[in-house]
């Protein structure tokens, strides 16, 4: 707990010390930090292959902008109806889904998302199309990079804490018995079905928040955030922080966006760094950064106590 | 047809070494810059295209089978789920390469003149090229039946897509026969890539839209069924077509929504699949 | 308790059951035995819901429970092992327990309370019940064969079953865990009055513990009874040709 209390004082103090594009980096890492929780929920404690969770960020994002721009919304309201209409098309997304084992229920969501991607794709008057909506009429308190640095960490540190709790219910230890054996879960009474559909709309929602903290940072959104080549980025930051744990996709999502941001800066090609690490990833480290440092810092399991 | 070409090497690999080749894509995009790059050299010669036809394939096949060689061949027991997330990383890491080599504009070549304008078919124009694709697409339906069903490696392949274990104890070198089968498929992408050269913009970022269409279209066919992908391509061509004339704006809406309605229907495929 | 009259199962044309009966007195201990193939694991496989008769009926006090899902069938009070121990390996011994007692509690969807405050009398008895309470905080995973199927009967008893079906038990068990697990299995029969519905193949274990006993063969019912009748039957001896001390 002491260690939380020391991150966040850090966080709160670091724009104090710290040049105005470290903030917004750190905002963005904050920012995509939650999207990556997000997945993780169903990722790494359900045991499901979400692989087009990029879609219920794009929809919390595209829903906060369109509200503002074309409906005219308070941003307040609009920053609350955000994370709903993900939830919701996680709901029937989800519904669909969680029919089916594994494999397929990743394949027809990546069918389900994409179609959703190709309708804002085209649908230029409305969604701005391959060019996304700018200038975002966000409050006017956020548009500098400390307010909305702020606003960012708030709501962050809250859904962080929501997370937690969640997981550590028993809906969390149940939904971790359904990602190890889902068959005997159904053998002690548990609905299955039921309980991954209400992870996949936790998941979608938190996504969603993630969406309309983007908008507030970036005043825009863009159509590849329904792009699945975002998802699998996502997918990536959840196995390169470790996702058996519960913080690793935080720092897999620091990992991410530092290096873009960074690397981008030396070479243009960070993509293939982030390709090579991958791989390395992959073939020696498959517990992730925090799973691989956690396990050389635990002690021994205790013996038996009697 | 194109989508088929590219989507048969996607199912092969997927049904025989049970790899989701994410990479597949990249493989596609570098037999179309190859094939540029072969047809803008041999653009003196008369026969530069069809040159380039048969060649570009093979650079794309040799990338795929370095990558397989050095690195994937130790993955193959590996969960799916690390294999899709290691050919991601090779797509990315050829994305860049691609870049290097190439530069980041978009390239264009045009068909020779043989395959330039239309026949008339009663009326209507029939674009040569296309009448081309027309036949390129069941000759390597066929030549896929053929390896698979006549030679003996491509039968070895077929056992291996059923039983691995079975086929290694019978003392078959089986990595030798994966190699192979790797290279059968890394050889259609890149031929998917040359055929679509002359038809479109080559630009960087075709591997990302081709490899989503791709397992699409393999996914609603039924996993590592050849005939499915040919099935798969075809509905997904028509409804784009259908796309084209009833709402231009959105054609590429229908693929996708049609994508959609199969899987939800029958969430394994319209045939049956090696999984 | 239980009655399972006339079922039949097919898979793509291979007949697994065709006609199976079996009658389960309430507070009894019944087996069921048969050579391989059967049908014995299908048969429970159908009793718990975890897949469908094309024919026949299945009663569980009275009512039919043939259509239900396997999750509806263990909240009516039957719970299940399974012949290769399956448990949840990433979870400590006592979270696997406990996951099976909140599902009773209906506590499962609960997303506002700490789960490990949650439910601990009633896990820590159960754990304490099966002699694993000194492992409770172990990786499940990391138990011992035989610990793992003692666990599998653990979370079965989570769920407070009224009717345990336990499919094999014993199997890849040595013969002093299998004396404790009979043992076990014998005494909480007794203590908390479940009825048990076993099978297996170990011959000494059945006709020692067992009060009924049902013979299977090519997903027939030969015939039901007390040991003694069914060692004297002559179509068993037949299909057990070989078996000692029949």
């Amino acid at each position: 707990m002491g260690r939380v209390v020391a991150a966040l004082a850090a966080l709160v103090l670091f724009p104090l010390i710290a040049p105005t594009f470290y903030v917004y980096v750190a905002a963005l890492i904050l920012v995509t930090a939650l999207l990556a929780m997000s997945l993780n929920v169903v990722l790494g404690y359900g045991g499901i292959y979400q692989f087009h969770h990029g879609v219920f960020y794009g929809v919390g994002a595209y829903a906060v902008a369109l509200a503002i721009t074309k409906g005219g919304w308070s941003p307040w309201i609009g920053f609350i109806a955000g994370p709903f209409a993900a939830a919701g098309a996680g709901l029937l997304i989800g519904w669909f889904c969680v029919r089916l084992t594994r494999l397929y229920f990743g394949m027809l969501q990546i069918s389900l998302g994409s179609l959703l991607w190709t309708i804002v794709l085209r649908w230029y008057p409305v969604t701005g199309g391959d060019n996304g909506i700018h200038d975002i009429a966000t409050p006017v308190a956020l548009r500098t990079v400390g307010g909305a640095y702020y606003f960012i960490l708030a709501i962050v540190a809250l859904s962080v804490a929501a997370l937690y709790l969640i997981v550590k219910s028993p809906f969390g230890t149940t939904l971790q018995a359904v990602r190890d054996n889902p068959q005997r879960c159904e053998a002690v009474g548990v609905d299955v079905r039921r309980h991954q559909l209400i992870a996949v709309v936790i998941a979608a929602y938190f996504a969603g928040v993630a969406g309309v903290l983007y908008v507030a940072l970036e005043r825009s959104v863009f159509s590849n955030m329904l792009f699945w080549v975002l998802s699998l980025e996502v997918f990536v930051m959840c196995l390169l922080g470790g996702w058996y744990t519960f913080a690793g996709p935080i720092v897999g999502a620091a990992i991410m966006v530092a290096l873009r941001t960074f690397a981008g800066r030396y070479t243009e090609n960070w993509t293939m760094v982030i390709g090579v690490m991958l791989i390395l990833l992959i073939l020696f480290m498959p517990e992730g950064v925090l799973g691989f440092a956690l396990q050389r810092l635990r002690p021994a399991p205790a013996a038996d106590e009697g | 047809m194109i989508l088929f070409v590219v989507s048969a090497g996607l199912s092969f690999v997927l049904g025989v070494l049970r790899v989701p080749n994410v990479f597949h894509g990249s493989l596609y995009m570098i037999g179309a810059f190859s094939a540029f790059s072969i047809a803008t050299a041999l653009a003196a010669h008369p026969g530069g295209f069809w040159v380039a036809l048969l060649l570009a394939p093979a650079v794309a096949a040799a990338v795929g089978l370095i990558v397989e060689r050095l690195v994937l061949s130790r993955l193959y027991h590996r969960e799916h789920l690390m294999l899709i997330l290691f050919t991601f990383g090779v797509m990315l890491i050829l994305n860049d390469l691609v870049k290097l080599t190439w530069g980041p504009d978009y390239r264009s070549i045009v068909p020779p003149p043989a395959l330039q304008g239309s026949f008339s078919l009663r009326g209507l124009p029939l674009p040569r090229y296309s009448v081309l694709l027309l036949i390129v697409g069941p000759l390597v339906a066929i030549a896929m039946w053929l390896f698979t069903h006549r030679t003996r490696i491509g039968k070895i392949a077929r056992a291996a897509a059923v039983d691995r274990e079975t086929v290694g104890i019978l003392g078959i070198d089986v990595s030798r026969v994966f190699a192979i089968a790797f290279l059968v498929g890394c050889y259609l992408a890149g031929l998917g890539g040359a055929l679509v050269a002359p038809t479109t913009s080559i630009t960087l970022g075709m591997d990302h839209t081709i490899i989503i269409e791709a397992f699409l279209i393999v996914t609603i066919g039924g996993l590592g069924n050849m005939w499915g992908a040919l099935i798969g391509a075809l509905l997904f061509g028509v409804t784009q077509s259908v796309g084209l004339l009833i709402w231009p704006q959105f054609s590429i809406v229908f693929p996708y929504a049609a994508t959609v309605i199969v899987l939800l229907l029958r969430p394994t495929g319209l045939l049956r699949s090696v999984w | 308790m239980l009655r399972v009259d006339g079922l039949h199962k097919s898979f793509d044309g291979f007949r697994a059951l065709n006609g199976a009966t079996l009658r389960v007195d309430a507070g009894s201990v019944v087996a069921v035995i048969g050579p391989n193939g059967a049908g014995k694991t299908t048969l429970f496989n159908l009793i718990t819901g975890h897949l469908r008769p094309d024919q026949g009926s299945i009663l569980f006090e009275e009512q039919e429970i043939n259509a239900l899902a396997a999750h509806e069938v263990c909240r009516r009070g039957i719970g299940r092992t399974f012949q290769i121990a399956n448990i949840f390996p990433k979870l400590t011994v006592f979270e696997n327990v406990q996951v099976s007692v909140l599902a009773q509690q209906r506590k499962s969807l609960d997303l506002f309370h700490r789960a490990s405050a949650l439910a601990i009398d009633e896990t820590s008895a159960i754990l304490k019940d099966t002699g694993l309470l000194g492992r409770a905080r172990r990786i499940a995973g990391a138990l011992s064969h035989g610990d793992q199927r003692i666990l599998e009967i653990a979370v079965a008893l989570g769920s407070r079953p009224t009717l345990l079906v336990l499919d094999e038990p014993t199997a890849g068990m040595s013969p002093e865990e299998t004396a404790a697990a009979m043992a076990l299995i014998v005494r909480l029969s007794r203590e908390r009055g479940l009825t048990i519905l076993f099978c297996e193949h170990d011959m000494d274990v059945v006709f020692s513990v067992a009060q009924s006993i049902m013979v299977m063969r090519q997903g027939r019912t030969i015939v039901q009874g007390p040991p003694g009748l069914v060692r004297a039957n002559r179509e068993v001896q037949e299909a057990y040709l070989g078996v000692n001390d029949a």
